[in-house]
């Protein structure tokens, strides 16, 4: 939505270059923090911090603070501590690029990141692989699930995955005739062709398919058509101002019902509770509206001590009972112990040089210890073993495109804010659903 | 049938408030001859200034008023402390619209830097239905479409039967002539820019109430509307102002209905290219000389 609210009319087309050239040289540029020392490893949390999607970057920046304390608790790598250092793309794929290039030339010992999320993704992951910093992605792109950039990692689920998880849902639900309304930005629209694809494989019906403008100041005329259309349910993605208003008048041209709505966890925010819930009330929130992403369990060693540190730790604890119910950023919790695993593993903290060992570290091999935090990695290595690292996001299998999806989580907001899990849908029934 | 109709009730309500900024933008345009971009970022500071009132349990319609003279008061001294005297220096057209996009993202930054970036809502206002000769309105939509109607009336009374406004079209068609005829032009500018920003103000609040949620960009993404309704009326014609806010609520909602929503913006912008190239001084500027409503 950033792009759009910078829309100017031709009239004023020489006054929006100069509006633009400010605003790059705005805060976003004065938030790189100072270089680090040499002794000291910098990890890049490369996502929004300033703009509408600001609060992605204090969300994304919790595994960082949380991954980069217990590393350095257990002796940090290689004689380097890890920090972590906010690059801030702005949500904006313009604007990203003079931020991100400018951190790769300033920041002391660039050599790992998270983040490059999905807004920005393309133009950020050329920057940070030119670089050959290796970087894991909570971005859900599916121009990313058949990359060959050796640099790359995901574990988190690309969009079409989520998408099809969505109708999965629905169909698991018993609600066959469903509304798909998206806005029309690419981070939403990702989830769109998963959830095409997979909707005749559950014997469901699309009623609507609608593309919808961000920010407008009615979507009654939209209302009106889902209305005709008869859905029992809303398979919806849009940033929370334009859910607000739409929701609001569907309560409204509706007699005060709405049907359930599913979208992604990404919507698993606080501010995405507090705009909704005020508009259209608690219950509808915390009973009609689900949240689906990537599955983990609470029960594993490794998000016990992921908990443990985000509620410990002073820079994450207010965020943590919201970050811990949403997959994305257990993933790059991951990531981060992953990287710094394969660091140890190759006895070199250099991207191109570390980059190879991250497969050995998740990999099955015969007569590898499983383990599931750094220190225990580091322990196991120090004594002459091999690893096999299980995370947050439980055991990972990278394919040939450094890919891994494992299955998805439904989730509820409690009143509190946070998510609670009411379904896991099997990683092989989306696949199903795709092939 | 039934969906064009309901079309045309939403494209009214949507026009009614982007009409009242339309009109704000347009009198002060007039007046002063400075395209005002830090109109968008006023609408903002009007939308928080709304919410701070709304938290302090004021009606949100109390708070509207409230919010409209503050950004009166606000856009006069915005005027005096930097419109006028670059003005006076001889400052060029271009560098003022420069100046006041400046102006502009520097408030925005303010509003974010003190309210934060996250969406904020005014809650719930008047959400009941009411149908009107087969439309459907919320209670919300209702108000905000009979203020629009009041302040246009009052508008068209003010431009027409007191002595003010016969001052203020006369600055208009020629400040210079009009400072000999006696009349205190710097005056009548103040006014101007009174109005527009008490107009502002209750845009900005109408605005907030309409999307029901929004952020710091709500100025700077309806300010675009706007000026697209003033210029299809004819830059500096408030009767214009109206009516081309009406057609681009009208255009927007029907485009929704019947089309593809994600294009409604594109073809009310569309609609202003044609509109323009058929009748270049807008709507009414082809039928009634340069600011004649405000001359």
């Amino acid at each position: 939505m950033s792009t759009i609210r910078r829309r100017v009319t031709l009239a004023l087309a020489g006054v929006g270059v100069v509006a633009a050239t400010v605003i790059a040289a705005g805060p976003a540029a004065a938030r790189l923090v100072p270089a680090a020392s040499s002794s000291t490893i910098s990890v890049g949390v490369v996502a929004p911090f300033t703009g509408p999607a600001a609060e992605f970057g204090q969300l994304l920046s919790v595994p960082c603070y949380v991954g980069t304390a217990l590393i350095n608790r257990a002796g940090g790598v290689l004689g380097s501590t890890l920090k972590c250092v906010p690059v801030d793309d702005t949500g904006d794929p313009a604007d990203a690029v003079p931020n991100v290039t400018k951190a790769i030339a300033t920041t002391s010992n660039f050599q790992m990141a998270i983040g490059l999320e999905t807004n920005t993704a393309a133009t950020t992951i050329p920057l940070l692989s030119r670089a050959k910093i290796p970087f894991f992605t909570t971005n859900g792109l599916v121009s990313y699930n058949h990359t060959t950039d050796p640099y790359f990692w995901r574990a988190t689920p690309a969009d079409n995955a989520n998408g099809a998880a969505f109708v999965a849902f629905a169909a698991h639900r018993g609600w066959r005739r469903i509304a798909v309304i998206f806005e029309n930005t690419a981070s939403n629209e990702a989830n769109l062709p998963g959830v095409m694809a997979a909707i005749p494989k559950e014997n469901a019906r699309a009623v609507i398919n609608l593309s919808i403008p961000g920010d407008s100041s009615s979507y009654s005329s939209v209302v009106e058509r889902v209305l005709a259309a008869h859905p029992q349910v809303l398979i919806f993605s849009a940033d929370p101002q334009t859910t607000a208003t739409f929701l609001s008048e569907y309560q409204q041209l509706n007699h005060n019902s709405v049907p359930p709505m599913i979208t992604a966890t990404e919507s698993l925010t606080p501010d995405f509770y507090d705009t909704v819930s005020k508009v259209i009330g608690t219950s509808y929130i915390t009973h009609h509206l689900y949240l689906v992403g990537a599955y983990f369990s609470t029960r594993s060693v490794a998000y016990k001590v992921y908990a443990k540190e985000a509620y410990a730790n002073p820079l994450t604890h207010k965020l943590a009972s919201t970050i811990l119910a949403v997959g994305p950023p257990a993933s790059a919790y991951d990531g981060l112990n992953i990287m710094a695993l394969a660091m140890l593993m190759a006895h070199s903290t250099k991207g191109s040089v570390y980059d190879r060992y991250i497969t050995q570290v998740v990999s099955k091999k015969p007569g590898a210890v499983v383990v599931q935090s750094f220190a225990a990695g580091k322990r196991a290595l120090a004594a002459g073993r091999k690893i096999q690292y299980e995370g947050v996001v439980g055991a990972i299998t990278f394919n040939r495109y450094h890919n891994f999806a494992g299955s998805f989580a439904v989730n509820v907001f409690r009143p509190s804010k946070a998510g609670v899990l009411v379904y896991v849908i099997p990683g092989a029934e989306v696949s199903r659903l795709l092939g | 049938m039934s969906l064009f109709v309901d079309a045309v009730g939403f494209g009214i309500a949507s026009g009614a408030v982007i009409a009242l900024g339309a009109v704000g933008f347009t009198v002060q345009f007039g007046i002063s001859n400075v395209l005002n971009i830090t109109y968008g970022a006023l609408m903002t500071l009007a939308a928080y200034l709304g919410l701070v009132l709304v938290g302090w349990h004021l009606s949100v319609w109390l708070a509207l008023v409230v919010v409209a003279v503050v950004i009166g008061g606000i856009s006069v001294a915005f005027n005096r402390a930097l419109v006028s005297p670059l003005v006076q220096r001889g400052a060029s057209p271009f560098g003022l619209i420069v100046v006041t996009v400046a102006a502009g993202i520097v408030l925005q930054y303010v509003v974010t830097a003190i309210a934060g970036p996250q969406a904020q809502t005014y809650g719930e206002q008047g959400n009941s239905s009411i149908g009107v000769l087969g439309m459907t309105f919320s209670v919300a939509q209702v108000t905000i479409i009979a203020i629009t109607v009041v302040v246009m009336l009052a508008l068209h009374l003010l431009l027409t039967r007191t002595q003010l406004g016969r001052a203020m079209r006369a600055t208009a068609s020629n400040r210079t002539l009009a400072r000999s005829c006696g009349i205190a032009t710097d005056r009548v500018s103040d006014l101007a820019w009174l109005l527009s920003g008490m107009l502002c103000g209750a845009a900005g609040v109408a605005l907030a109430i309409t999307v029901v949620s929004f952020d710091f960009t709500l100025g700077a993404t309806f300010l675009i509307p706007m000026i697209a309704a003033a210029v299809l009326g004819g830059v500096g014609q408030p009767y214009g102002a109206m009516l081309g806010g009406l057609v681009v609520g009208l255009v927007t909602q029907i485009t929704g209905a019947l089309w593809d929503p994600s294009y409604q913006d594109v073809v009310a912008l569309g609609v202003l290219i044609v509109m323009l190239l058929v009748r270049p001084r807008g709507l009414f500027g082809a039928a009634w000389s340069a600011r004649r409503l405000l001359a």
